[in-house]
């Protein structure tokens, strides 16, 4: 049986379970089936292609690759607006012939016919732009006229020039680089691919031109009511599509000199292929450069591995229609399902087991025997609050506490009356603290580290922290800060509850039973933030200690207070204070004697400690039963816990009937009463402390006191 | 040791196999052997001869690719078909991993005059024999097999001239249907009708248009002429199964007999049958088995002589055999053998 334990416990201690929904929640895991068609077509043509691997070879694919690359990002681009091109194929035998004629006919110079060229596809582009950006036509059916009429004016061309077009053979070093050469092995085609894409991917995922074609792509008239100038973003779009189209062209033109009338015919099918292939929205507002580059490169690789495989006429095209509408069924079947298998696996228990609770009974003979002490606690702002994690008084008697609906409400009054929302910051406040200057520190779950200055103005301290490179998870944001404390020296610690969840779901962090958590500094002289401890399981509550040389910290799920070490011999090690509590702990505040006191939000209770021992039980409930019925740990009844420094019990205070007051996450102590707070809570409760220095007020033990 | 003992043994088999043939007497002295037979055999071993058409499935390609396919067969050697279903993009790709994949010899049939001659430049310049078959690239290898277009283009001018030319009781009018503009078979038979219509002022061409090899388009094209010219005289269309579209055009409108329908093409049994319907009045045929035979010498000439790219140019323009009513001669024609 131990050794079966042993070996549960060494599976879940070091298979990373929790990777998987970490890597399926990226967002380029959508590109996942497209990279995995990829890399198999790939393989097979390199297993069954002779040479296919050699460096001629790749070089040759390279330069077949930047034309039509060049055109699916074209095409990729108009897409992502909410548009088509379906013009391309004609506009690139258009400006094939252009440059063609430009340099064999007319005997133009280089220099001075491939700018021209460009011009000239932009000037197609934007007659395209212009039907549909400005004048609203639909995109398939505009950009499906000017293919016919581009293409005509092609055929006009050809019957016209076709042999002095193609007569000519222009002998020029710098053309035959274009059309034929390399540098240290790079095509000059696949060069020039490149640095487009890159400066493409910059554009359209870092730069607010990109953002706006993916707004309008997304929600034209949204994107209209934010003020973004559609009609010509949208021209734009074909603007730019016609110009890579004409560079490509230029390419093209380069390597084969051919004015063929069958040149860029049909061309629009296979360049929406690897469009929608690599991922890019037909619908429009979802793709990037990457996923064009995929796309394009899995269409090059399956047509001209056809050609090479020797595959005969309609054979080699119905064998690419099946590979792709097989490809494409995949695709569009995983980007539907993925949230659902990440809703299915992303939740991953591990091993966790927790030594006997003591028991609460009364007549146990523990220190935590239930009383019914609370009872007699008051209710204020009872109905008009929602979710006061925290609580916390200044010197005035004001008590300050956060809601549910991203305020700081400030009651004030000799019985807490008046009520006035004191800031506004947005998202839920959750622990408290004032820093020497009177500023009211605050963390705010899903946004970070806050500021609200005495005149209510609020300020951001942080809402990142370095990142670890080997993380899957984007840890330098800050998903849940929790609570936080000062030391003497203006270091704010402030914990943050797991970094997997968010906090609309922070519960759920409690099936895992993993050090999901962290406990991160902020320095308030540098503001500069790191992380100080890893893999906490929940780490919640975090008060420094009276002598500022620790930190004392509760770990939620883990059921324990520690101690971390900030100053003296022992700087930077971490020490277990109360081990194994019958509860959850939650917030830990001073109290008026040197002690401490410290929030139990839910009592233990046998079941779930079983259940966080057989993690495969609670994957399996996760994955298929409905959230509503899940077992989770109990949050609905705790107590108010006193301490001291050697972690010994000294006082509870209890709730009997968890009518008063259930679910304490926080309480503080104030001029002889104790500040009741709880995340769920429409109430602050007031307790009336007995043998309580009735002048000690909180702030006071940290700054000392004012005059 | 072992040397001198084998030379011992040499010297003592010579003596013995003297005496032999001594004794055979003068049979065996008479025997010649054909110094060139087992060179020829050799030739062909671990060679391997690439053919790139524009497209299979259409008896041109099917016939030279049947001979080929025949003689690898007898000789062992390797044989290999691309086929880019008419696209000369495609064709382009397939052309670029042939170069790569260095067979002895790339038979090449060009879509037009320009795609492939860069590439078959390269083609050469890596140690590759060219052989470009019926449609000619601006870039001459070392072997052309195929037809003499301009021949095919005065030929056809000719008839068009003794049909509709003076005293011919006739408009004059005809049209001339293309294959793709700049695919060698237009270029050169454009040049050759115009060497003789240049000089026949009467012949009004009153369409000269391209339809790409495509028996719809060309039908489409001689509809159009029709109507707006009811008297038209001839049509002279580049390639028989294209101009299958014309003379289909031609019956459709009542015309047949009137408007004659002249054609060229690779002699298959479609043309003579086509000619004993009256649909076609003339075909100028370049005998696909000829080519093939041609082509195949050609690769048995490059495999025994050894050459080299740019060793030689040389041009074998397929002999002219002609289908019409007047002498109908079914033997003219060929058909696939599969």
């Amino acid at each position: 049986m131990a050794s079966a334990n042993a070996f549960t416990r060494a599976r879940y201690k070091y298979f990373p379970d929790h990777l998987i929904g970490e890597l399926l929640s990226k967002r380029w895991m959508e590109s996942a089936v497209p990279t995995v068609i990829l890399v198999g077509v790939f393989g097979y043509l390199s297993l069954n292609l002779p040479h296919y691997l050699s460096p001629i070879n790749l070089m040759d694919l390279g330069r077949l690759y930047a034309e039509f690359g060049l055109v699916v990002l074209a095409m990729g681009l108009v897409m992502i607006g909410g548009g088509v091109d379906l013009s391309i194929g004609s506009m690139f035998a258009l400006c094939n012939i252009a440059m063609l004629s430009l340099i064999n006919m007319f005997g133009w110079p280089l220099w001075a016919a491939i700018p021209a060229v460009l011009v000239f596809g932009a000037a197609l582009g934007a007659v395209n732009g212009f039907l549909i950006g400005y004048l609203k036509l639909r995109a398939f059916l505009t950009t499906l006229v000017t293919l016919i009429i581009y293409r005509a004016i092609v055929d006009i061309g050809l019957m016209n020039f076709a042999v002095e077009i193609s007569g000519g053979f222009l002998e020029s070093e710098a053309w035959d680089f274009i059309g034929d050469g390399d540098i240290f092995g790079i095509p000059s085609g696949l060069i020039a691919f490149l640095i487009l894409a890159v400066i493409g991917h910059v554009m359209l995922s870092r730069t607010r031109p990109g953002w706006h074609v993916m707004a309008i792509g997304g929600a034209r008239r949204s994107a209209h009511n934010a003020g973004i100038a559609v009609k010509r973003t949208i021209c734009l779009t074909y603007v730019v599509s016609g110009v890579l189209t004409a560079l490509a062209a230029v390419f093209f033109a380069a390597r084969l000199g051919s004015a063929g009338s069958d040149v860029g015919s049909g061309m629009e099918v296979g360049v929406l292929t690897a469009a929608v292939l690599g991922g890019i929205s037909l619908g429009g507002g979802r793709g990037s450069v990457a996923k064009a580059i995929m796309g394009g490169a899995i269409v090059l690789l399956v047509t001209n591995g056809m050609i090479r495989m020797g595959m005969e006429g309609g054979s080699s095209s119905l064998a690419l229609g099946i590979i792709l509408l097989f490809a494409v069924g995949i695709d569009v079947k995983w980007l539907k399902n993925r949230y659902k298998i990440i809703n299915k696996v992303y939740v991953s228990p591990s091993y966790l087991e927790l030594p006997d609770a003591p028991s609460p009974e009364k007549g146990s003979g523990t220190p935590y025997e239930v009383n019914d002490r609370l009872k007699t606690v008051t209710a204020i702002g009872l109905g008009t609050i929602e979710g006061p994690e925290d609580v916390i008084l200044d010197h005035n008697d004001n008590l300050f506490a956060g809601t549910r609906h991203g305020d700081i409400i400030k009651f004030s009054g000799p019985n807490f009356e008046t009520q006035e929302t004191f800031a506004h910051i947005g998202g839920h406040p959750l622990g408290m603290a004032f820093d020497p200057d009177g500023n009211l520190l605050t963390c705010v779950g899903g946004m970070g580290l806050y500021g609200v200055k005495p005149s209510g103005e609020v300020y951001k301290l942080t809402d990142e922290t370095n990142r670890t490179w080997y993380s899957i998870n984007d840890d330098s944001r800050l998903r849940l800060a929790d609570d936080l404390d000062i030391t003497p020296d203006g270091q704010v610690y402030f914990s943050e509850a797991t970094i997997r969840y968010e906090m609309h779901s922070w519960p759920l962090d409690s099936l895992e039973g993993r050090g999901n958590g962290r406990i991160i500094c902020h320095d308030l002289n540098t503001n500069k933030t790191h992380t100080v401890i890893r893999d906490l399981i929940f780490p919640n509550g975090i008060c420094t200690s009276f002598d500022g040389k620790s930190i004392l910290f509760a770990e939620t799920w883990g059921c324990s207070i520690s101690r971390y070490w900030i100053d003296g011999p022992k700087r930077g090690k971490v020490e277990p204070v109360i081990p194994n509590l019958p509860g959850y702990p939650d917030n830990i505040n001073r109290s008026s004697d040197g002690n401490y006191w410290l929030a139990l939000v839910g009592m233990r209770t046998p079941t779930f400690d079983l259940a966080m021992t057989m993690p495969a039980f609670r994957r399996k409930m996760a994955r298929r039963v409905a959230p509503d019925e899940w077992l989770f740990p109990n949050i609905n009844s705790g107590c108010v816990i006193k301490f001291n420094e050697a972690g010994e019990i000294l006082d509870v205070l209890w709730d009997l009937g968890g009518e008063n007051h259930p679910m304490i996450t926080s309480m503080r102590e104030h001029k002889g009463h104790l500040y009741l707070g709880g995340i769920s809570n429409n109430r602050v409760g007031r307790y009336k402390l007995e043998n309580a220095d009735p002048d000690w007020v909180g702030i006071d033990s940290y700054w000392g006191k004012k005059s | 040791m072992l040397k001198k003992f084998t030379l011992k043994k040499l010297l003592a088999l010579g003596f013995a196999s003297t005496l032999t043939l001594g004794m055979l007497g003068s049979a065996a002295n008479a025997e010649l052997i054909d110094e060139l037979r087992e060179p020829y055999i050799q030739s062909f071993k671990g060679k391997k001869v690439a053919f790139l058409p524009i497209a299979m499935g259409f008896d041109l390609t099917e016939g030279w690719a049947e001979a080929m396919k025949a003689a690898s067969e007898k000789h062992g050697f390797e044989f290999v078909i691309r086929d880019p279903n008419w696209n000369t993009n495609a064709g382009t790709q397939a052309l670029t991993a042939l170069i790569a994949e260095k067979p002895d010899i790339i038979v090449a049939h060009n879509p037009d005059v320009q795609s492939y001659a860069r590439l078959l430049k390269k083609a050469e310049k890596a140690g590759i024999n060219v052989i470009q078959v019926n449609m000619k690239s601006s870039y001459s290898t070392n072997v052309y097999v195929g037809a003499d277009w301009v021949e095919i283009g005065e030929a056809g001018a000719q008839e068009m001239v003794k049909r509709c030319g003076d005293g011919s009781g006739t408009s004059g009018k005809v049209a001339i249907i293309q294959g793709p503009l700049t695919g060698a078979a237009s270029v050169y038979q454009v040049k050759g009708v115009m060497n003789i219509l240049d000089q026949h002022k009467e012949i009004k061409i009153v369409a000269n248009q391209a339809a790409d090899w495509d028996a719809s388009k060309a039908k489409a094209v001689t509809q159009t002429v029709l109507q707006q010219h009811p008297d038209l005289c001839a049509v002279f269309g580049f390639w028989d199964v294209m101009t299958l579209g014309a003379a289909a055009a031609v019956k459709e409108a009542g015309q047949t007999g009137k408007v004659s329908v002249l054609t060229n093409g690779g002699g298959n049994q479609m043309a003579c049958d086509n000619v004993k319907s009256g649909a076609f009045d003339k075909v100028w045929s370049y005998d696909v088995p000829g080519q093939s035979r041609d082509l195949v010498s050609m690769i048995k000439m490059i495999f025994q002589s050894n050459a080299k790219p740019g060793d030689m140019r040389v041009a074998l323009y397929t002999p002219l055999k002609v289908i019409s009513r007047e002498a109908f001669d079914p033997s003219i024609c060929w058909s696939l053998k599969k």
